[in-house]
């Protein structure tokens, strides 16, 4: 790598899927290095900034299990400027990426609890890697349980990695309002959770979504008799550099490039809500 | 290294300065700037309108450029900062005090390449307050003094017809060198001179903040005070302010497009500023610090309270542009004043 730390490698779109389509469309990209050679490792949690040139660079989380080494995972929702542009692209197409950046779940702290996973839409994508990496090491783990919830069944994204994750875990899929067909949850995140009433006892919850749903997802768990210190999330905000220079990610004395996007409740409650 | 130069002689030390591109502050339409010297330097400015930090962070950098002809992948060509040597003469305590914190900042984590390749190749020399501060300085209340010598590789005191001329660094060191049998050697007159002007220059009354060590906590504990809103009301949000701040370093990396096919264009970081609303908005329309409350309390917390947190100093100099040009007169030591004021 160059120690020009703004300066992004040369990454090829391998493969596109759209996840969900229409007004909250999002799709999947695997991008793997242009030159055939590595891209950077990563853990579970972090962040590599991507860029489209000509558009510009968005922070986009990592959502591949560091365990696969030929290509990183990103699923977008064409939200703003450089995600639309990123909806538009094809396989083959060449891209930039840099980082890793962030920090990560404490995943090796977890060995021999249970997981709770808890996500809602767009926010399944941070905490896959985390999943998908315990699946692979299943007996590291002891119950793993995943929560995750879209506001129509067309929003759920990962279906089919989802249905194939039932074979090693529970899933329990969630859309806000009844439809026909529909054998899952009806209702909001927060409620599917309470209605399997996960344990405390030895186990650790991990959600990530939009942040109403978290606020009432935490709340939730508390009621359940989970400490802050055994709830994790990851929050995001606007980043331009990724290395704690450029100035507007902080929430109190800490950049979120750096200092997080991972933090247990027990920190997060703490800190200012800026975020 | 101590030494004296005649004042008439000041041109004479600069041309022998022949490594390095000199400026000084130049007194244009009215607006003191620093200006690379052509003729006779004038040292009598009160302070420049910009602080030097362009030097190093200038307001508007090429990282790279990009081009890309359709079907092929893109061709980067990263543009990294000329190694001109740059030697700014009339630096003010203030400033001087500036380029630490800079360097904290664009060195921490992981070094900033555009930053340290400007940083490596510029020198300071400074010259000290001898008058009375303008009714916008506060360094005093900032752990600095008129006086200070930090982040600079000189210093130069007016004794009157000749300055004083120390050496702080070892850049410092071969500036003086190069300037032969220019400086002669300090007379123990001369040493007790400086020592008064020094003296003098300190006990200068300046305006107060009133308890800068007990800010970070008070600070801390204010962050949901009424009174952020209550300041910030009459912000108009043009980001003078920290546009003008010898210290702030936040930015923005935006592509610029020259051609649209084939593509071309380039990478470019400018400066950005946190009273702003589009600094944090998120593109979904969230915005963490939505009002002029949140941001003018972003702007004194960063100062005043999260940089302390992080490297143990105020990130303020206390030059006091922030204050002497607010269209609406936000004055940051009556914001830290208040806002602390009753709190444990």
């Amino acid at each position: 790598m160059s120690d020009n730390i703004y300066l992004p490698q040369l990454a090829r779109v391998a493969f596109i899927k759209d996840e969900v389509v229409g007004e909250r469309a999002i799709k999947t990209f695997r991008v793997e290095a242009a030159d055939g050679g590595d891209l950077f490792e990563h853990e579970c949690g972090q962040c590599a900034m991507l860029s489209i040139f000509g558009r510009g660079e968005s922070m986009i989380s990592i959502a591949s299990s560091p365990l696969i080494k030929e290509y990183k995972q990103f699923s977008i929702m064409r939200v703003g400027r450089v995600s639309s542009a990123f909806h538009d692209l094809a396989v083959g197409d060449v891209i930039g990426i840099r980082g890793p950046y962030g920090n990560d779940f404490p995943i090796d702290d977890w060995r021999g609890k249970n997981l709770y996973f808890i996500g809602g839409g767009c926010g399944l994508a941070p905490i896959w890697p985390l999943i998908t990496t315990a699946v692979a090491q299943r007996a590291d783990f002891k119950n793993i349980t995943v929560f995750y919830g879209g506001r129509t069944s067309r929003d759920i994204m990962y279906r089919a990695e989802l249905e194939k994750l039932r074979e090693s875990v529970d899933v329990h899929l969630s859309i806000d309002k009844a439809e026909e067909g529909w054998e899952g949850y009806c209702g909001f995140v927060p409620a599917a959770v309470m209605d399997k009433d996960p344990v405390p006892d030895n186990s650790v919850a991990i959600t990530c979504g939009p942040p109403i749903m978290i606020k009432y997802v935490i709340e939730n768990l508390n009621k359940l008799g989970f400490a802050d210190e055994q709830i994790y999330t990851t929050i995001e905000n606007k980043m331009k550099c990724g290395l704690g220079k450029c100035g507007r990610c902080n929430v109190g004395k800490d950049y979120v490039c750096v200092k997080g996007p991972v933090y247990s409740w027990a920190v997060l409650k703490n800190l200012p809500e800026e975020y | 290294m101590e030494k004296i130069l005649d004042k008439k002689r000041i041109d004479d030390w600069i041309a022998a300065l022949t490594d390095w591109e000199v400026l000084a502050p130049a007194l244009q339409d009215g607006i003191w700037t620093y200006k690379p010297v052509s003729g006779a330097a004038r040292l009598d400015h009160p302070n420049t309108r910009q602080s030097p930090k362009e030097l190093t962070f200038p307001q508007r950098e090429i990282f790279f450029s990009f081009e890309q002809i359709k079907g092929e992948p893109p061709k980067l060509t990263q543009i990294l900062p000329k190694e001109t040597r740059h030697v700014v003469f009339g630096v003010r305590s203030c400033d001087g005090k500036g380029v630490p914190r800079m360097d904290k900042v664009f060195t921490d984590h992981v070094e900033d390449t555009y930053y340290t390749t400007r940083r490596k190749n510029v020198a300071y020399v400074g010259l000290a307050c001898n008058k009375p501060p303008s009714s916008t300085c506060f360094c005093l209340s900032v752990g600095g003094s008129p006086v200070s010598t930090d982040g600079l590789d000189v210093q130069m005191t007016d004794l009157g017809d000749r300055y004083f001329v120390k050496a702080i660094t070892e850049t410092g060191k071969a500036l003086m060198k190069a300037a032969g049998s220019l400086l002669a050697e300090a007379a123990a007159a001369d040493q007790k001179q400086v020592k008064q002007v020094h003296a003098d220059a300190v006990a200068y009354p300046q305006r107060k903040i009133n308890d800068p060590d007990g800010a970070p906590a008070k600070l801390k504990a204010s962050f949901n005070s009424p009174l952020w809103d209550e300041m910030a009301r009459a912000c108009i949000g043009c980001g003078i302010c920290t546009f003008l701040c010898p210290t702030c370093h936040c930015f923005d990396i935006n592509d610029e497009v020259q051609s649209k096919a084939p593509l071309k264009g380039q990478r470019v970081r400018t400066w950005d500023n946190c009273q702003f609303p589009d600094f944090t908005m998120h593109s979904s329309g969230h915005n963490p610090r939505e009002n002029t409350g949140a941001r003018l309390r972003q702007r004194v917390n960063h100062k005043f309270q999260y940089f302390h947190e992080n490297f143990g100093m105020h990130q303020c100099t206390g030059c006091g542009r922030c204050v002497s040009e607010c269209p609406v007169g936000i004055d940051i030591v009556a914001v830290v004043n208040k806002v602390t004021e009753n709190v444990g």
